[in-house]
């Protein structure tokens, strides 16, 4: 089968003041469908940046990166936007709920820019505030939830429209363990329907929930295991 | 609901919960576009249908201008056409289906019900043809009637019709006395057309044997319709080449004067109100443009705090173009608010304009009754507000995309600060703020200076105790001038017996009556060339009684005043201005000189200089004072004429005393225009007084709109740099090292502002000097003034952020981050 991810020799650097610093170093990989995988590594180590080269948010890398088959590093600027509006969700560490908006309208954001019509944008948001159990929640602004809430309602966010990958930062680093629990047992869920997931953790017990856990440190990737033992 | 409803829905939510900037951005966009909308409703009567025809654009105005010693001609002086002209015209043009004259005429309708005296035109017969307008009632004027001798019939306006005649369906057909002759009635016009303004009836106009050959003698404004699908600039070329034939022809009587063929509807409105009209739209374009400048302000620092949003959206999607979409819908909100309230100013600024503009002066201005905030004024409202939110809102939404969405989006809110590039923009902002401006406070300054300064002038005629009236001399009663001089003589006697009227003068022409028509006559002086350098001599020729010089406080500078002996046996004599004898006389002693109206050979006696008086200013359309030569009423008996009176007292009250006085001397004669003199000057001034005032108002504005923008930008920086200040606190820095910090900061844009808006004031200000009496370019109010004014008005808006700022406690600024 066709690698999701495909990435050959993906590099990104920042010049500052004349002077270059490398911030990922020939990074190749390989993501199958499917597959669940995590990014560890030190504080600095290039997680989050080498997490958005995957989003297609930040553009600016040299090396070679296919997605779906589709060669990234060959699209512009709307075709790269139209790939990641189609198949990529994100989740974030503080979440990134929009503050003005309501749980029902904030699940309905990636839904409009994907111009989904109408009354099919109500029907799917509906659906999904019943999947994640937070229907009651639904006219409730983000400042008015507590934090596993508003994380809860940012994975919903993300799968909303169905995506192909899910990436997350940190998804549970500003939550009490029984939430990041709860939020982690989503996530074995929707990678067992068949989404694949990359997830940025410092946490071995949420390593645990996937399949393969990838080590970077000082933008290399210094090592790959299987997860054998993983948590079922 | 589709997409951009929700835009909408979440435009209307982050206004609402910004209140106060919200508050902020649409009072100064409802005082920019109110401004523009009250204008627009001005300019569009005056500039697009000032004259009330269909076919105004296919009619051309012919009219002569003087030529000026270096060529030009001036604009505002615009002559009218000799009748043999325009009968050459009437042959040699073919560009033209019609070619028409009229002339000025007052009528003095006598008879049933009680005399009154109307404002006439006389026009030729294809008159109404030209201007494609029918009569109500009757028929337009025939060619027979063109004759002398048959040209007694009239066409009622009708408002006279409905006045005089109680809009009498049967009424064509009468006979009417008008200055003591019957006319019939023919015809009445249409409700609405009084063109040429402000025509309340149209008699024939005819010429005699002798008229029809004058060259001379200019009266007549000439019309002409162009023939379908011929353009004005072919019309106008014809009618040059024709009219370079005729100078070559008759160099007598047509050197000097070049042709100006204007489109109509410039004609009517007049070059000063148009100028003036241009000047005003610039100006509240300039405020539109400073008040889009503090939205577009606020809008960077709403999208700066926005950062975060916008990127979470980018990420779930978003293209460049939604998130500028959104941006843009958010300003174009703000202004659509603000054309609203932009609406109600516009109607109540045109509402003051409306209410405060005498109707003895509206009734002469082109296209003031079309004046309304009508479907055209709402429309150029929409699009105005439209393109303020795209202009105030574009910046700022452009310059988001700069930013990096995955920084903004990492844990570590090392991506929240600014670019620089949004800094230098915003700086960029305020300091065109800040020069417009000090453009606008420098015009709005030298045109209320030009304006005092008229005020100052009209001080020296102390005309609160002066009343003015005028009359005019039947020609057949009388036809003799010692007919003439005795009614006068006899009039200002029983006027001056008037207990405390104190003296009752004569003259032609009252400076600032009549828009302050007197027109410049050619003269001649005894032994010279009739022209100097291609220009030709003249002057102002007004006929008075000798005391009207110490009546108008007018002062003696050599020589003798006219006197009452100065009489028809005696030597003909003339007084001169200053600017006769400087003008014409440099270097020379004038008196004792001889000088005629008119050419060597022209019918009027040489009249010899006895004395030199000073110059008066006769209207402020004038920048300079105009040369005057003053002859004796014994000697000249005119048949039109102003009595002014010198009154112990409101001059209003001496109104019937007056009125009998002169009854007793003629009981038929009709006095017309009676009026105090200072409201005959504050009439003749109320354009420029609307100008001066709109002027101010706006200045005003736009010195509020400034600085409400450099204290935006300046408390915005402050909140931006907490931090930093807290920083330097904890360092130890003193409260007057921040103030410092942050005042140098906004001083220094205020500095670049002003560098840059002064030329430009200066450059401005030329241009208003060459427009109006009075202002110098180079005034120390406005140049030094003003511009302390506005940078007073900055450091106060700088100083407020600035004390926030020291006022930090420096431990709870750390704490923020
Ligand atoms: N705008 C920038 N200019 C220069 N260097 C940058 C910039 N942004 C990030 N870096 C550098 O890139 C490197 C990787 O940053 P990144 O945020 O990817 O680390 P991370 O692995 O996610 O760390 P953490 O676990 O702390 O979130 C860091 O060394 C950082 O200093
Ligand atoms: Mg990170």
């Amino acid at each position: 089968m066709e690698p999701l991810i495909q990435m050959r020799n993906l590099e990104k650097v920042y010049e500052a003041g004349g002077s270059k610093f490398y911030v990922l170093r020939r990074i190749s990989l390989d993501i199958q469908p499917g597959e669940f995988v995590t990014f560890m590594g030190p504080s600095g180590a290039g997680k989050s940046t080498l997490l958005s080269i995957i989003g297609m948010l930040d553009g600016s890398w040299t090396g070679e990166y296919y997605f779906n088959g589709e060669p990234v590093h060959r699209l512009n600027v709307k075709k790269r936007n139209e790939l990641h509006k189609a198949n990529i969700g994100f989740v974030f560490q503080s979440y990134h709920l929009i503050d003005n908006l309501t749980v029902f309208e904030n699940l309905e954001i990636p839904l409009s820019y994907k111009n989904v019509p109408h009354k099919e944008r109500v029907s799917l948001v509906c659906d999904i505030l019943d999947r994640f159990n937070i229907v009651g929640k639904k006219d409730l602004f983000p400042n008015q939830l507590s934090g596993g809430q508003q994380q809860l309602v940012g994975v919903a966010r993300a799968v909303i429209q169905s995506p192909k990958l899910i990436l997350a930062d940190e998804p549970t680093g500003n939550l009490h363990s029984a939430q990041g629990e709860e939020i982690m047992e989503l996530f074995r869920k929707l990678n067992e329907a068949g989404t694949s997931i990359i997830q940025v953790t410092h946490s071995e017990r949420n390593a645990a929930y996937s399949h393969r856990v990838i080590q970077l440190k000082d933008g290399w990737v210094v090592s790959e295991t299987s997860n054998a033992a993983r948590v079922v | 609901m589709g997409t951009i409803g929700q835009d909408i829905r979440f435009g209307v939510r982050m206004l609402a919960k910004h209140r106060l900037t919200t508050v902020v951005c649409v009072a100064a966009l409802a005082l920019g576009i109110g401004a523009n909308t009250a204008m627009f409703s001005l300019a569009e009567a005056f500039l697009l249908h000032p004259v009330p025809l269909e076919n105004a654009n296919r009619i051309v105005a012919l009219v002569y201008s003087p030529v000026g010693a270096n060529g030009t001609s001036f604009g505002q002086d615009q002559s009218p056409v000799a009748p043999a002209t325009y009968l050459d015209w009437k042959k040699e043009a073919h560009s033209f289906d019609e070619i028409t004259a009229y002339a000025w005429d007052e009528l003095n309708l006598t008879g049933n019900p009680a005399p009154q005296k109307v404002q006439a035109f006389k026009v030729s017969a294809n008159f109404f043809e030209t201007v494609q307008v029918q009569p109500q009632l009757g028929r337009m004027f025939l060619a027979e009637e063109e004759e002398p001798g048959k040209d007694q019939e009239i066409i009622l306006g009708h408002a006279l019709w409905e006045q005089r005649y109680a809009s009498d369906p049967h009424v064509v057909g009468k006979n009417i006395k008008v200055g003591g002759k019957s006319f019939t009635i023919v015809g009445v016009m249409a409700k609405g057309f009084d063109f040429p303004k402000p025509a309340e009836a149209w008699i024939p106009l005819s010429f005699d044997a002798k008229e029809r050959l004058q060259r001379d003698s200019r009266w007549l404004f000439v019309l002409g319709r162009l023939k379908p699908g011929v353009p004005f600039t072919l019309g106008a070329a014809e009618m040059q080449s024709i009219a370079q034939r005729q100078t070559e022809a008759y160099p007598d009587t047509n050197k000097g004067f070049r042709l100006y063929p204007r489109p109509l509807e410039e004609f009517a409105t007049g070059d000063l109100t148009r100028q003036y009209t241009f000047l005003l739209l610039g100006a509240v374009g300039f405020v539109l443009l400073i008040a889009c400048a503090d939205v577009a302000n606020v809008q960077f620092a709403r999208v700066t705090g926005r950062q975060k949003e916008l990127a979470v959206r980018t990420a779930m999607g978003a293209s460049r173009s939604r998130i500028i979409r959104q941006l843009l819908i958010e300003s174009i909100l703000l202004s659509l608010a603000g054309a609203a309230f932009g609406l109600v100013i516009a109607q109540w600024w045109v509402y003051l304009i409306l209410n405060h503009m005498p109707p003895e002066v509206a009734r002469f201005i082109a296209g003031w009754n079309t004046i309304s905030l009508d479907a055209n004024a709402f429309l150029f409202t929409l699009a105005i507000a439209v393109a303020s939110g795209i202009v105030s809102g574009i910046a700022p939404s452009w310059l988001h995309s700069d930013t990096q969405i995955s920084e903004t989006l990492k844990e570590s809110g090392r991506g929240a600060s600014t670019g620089p590039s949004r800094h230098r923009l915003r700086s960029v902002l305020v300091v065109a703020e800040i020069a417009l401006a000090l453009v606008l406070l420098v015009g709005a300054g030298l045109l209320v200076k030009g304006f005092r300064a008229l005020i100052v002038v009209h001080e020296n005629y102390h005309p609160e105790s002066v009343l003015t009236l005028t009359l005019s001399l039947p020609e057949d009663q009388y036809r003799q001038k010692p007919g003439r001089a005795a009614f006068y003589a006899q009039t200002l006697e029983r006027l001056a017996a008037i207990p405390r009227i104190q003296s009752a003068a004569l003259a032609t022409y009252v400076p600032y009556a009549n828009g302050g028509g007197a027109g410049v006559t050619p003269f001649t002086i005894e032994g010279r060339a009739p022209e100097e350098r291609g220009e030709a001599i003249s002057s102002i020729v007004e006929t008075v009684s000798p005391n009207y010089f110490r009546l108008m406080n007018i002062g003696l500078r050599g020589g003798r005043e006219l006197n009452e002996s100065d009489a028809d046996a005696t030597v003909p004599v003339a007084d001169i201005s200053r600017l006769v004898a400087t003008r014409y006389f440099p270097g020379e002693n004038p008196i004792g000189r001889k000088i005629k109206i008119g050419k060597v050979d022209s019918e009027g006696a040489w009249m010899t200089i006895v004395g030199i008086v000073d110059d008066i200013h006769y209207t402020w359309i004038n920048k300079q004072e105009l040369p005057t030569i003053y002859r004796s009423y014994r000697q000249a008996p005119p048949f039109y004429g102003s009595l002014i009176l010198r009154a112990e007292g409101n001059p209003i009250t001496f109104v019937p005393a007056v009125r009998s006085a002169v009854a007793a001397v003629d009981p038929d004669l009709p006095l017309f225009d009676v009026l105090p003199f200072d409201k005959v000057i504050t009439d003749s001034i109320v354009g420029l007084a609307y100008v001066a005032a709109m002027m101010a108002i706006l200045g005003l504005i736009a010195l509020v709109l400034a600085s409400v923008g450099i204290y935006g930008v300046m408390s915005y920086s402050v909140g931006e740099r907490t931090h930093e200040i807290g920083v330097r606190m904890a360092m130890g820095a003193t409260s007057k090292d921040v103030l410092r910090l942050i005042l140098r900061n906004g001083m220094s844009l205020t500095i670049v502002g002003m560098a840059i808006g002064l030329p430009l004031a200066l450059g401005f200000a030329y241009l208003l000097s060459s427009l109006l009496f009075g202002v110098k370019a180079a005034d120390p109010f406005a140049f030094l003034g003003l511009p302390l004014l506005l940078a007073g008005v900055a450091t106060v808006a700088c100083y407020l952020p600035a004390r926030r700022a020291v006022r930090l406690d420096p431990l709870a600024a750390l704490r923020y981050e």
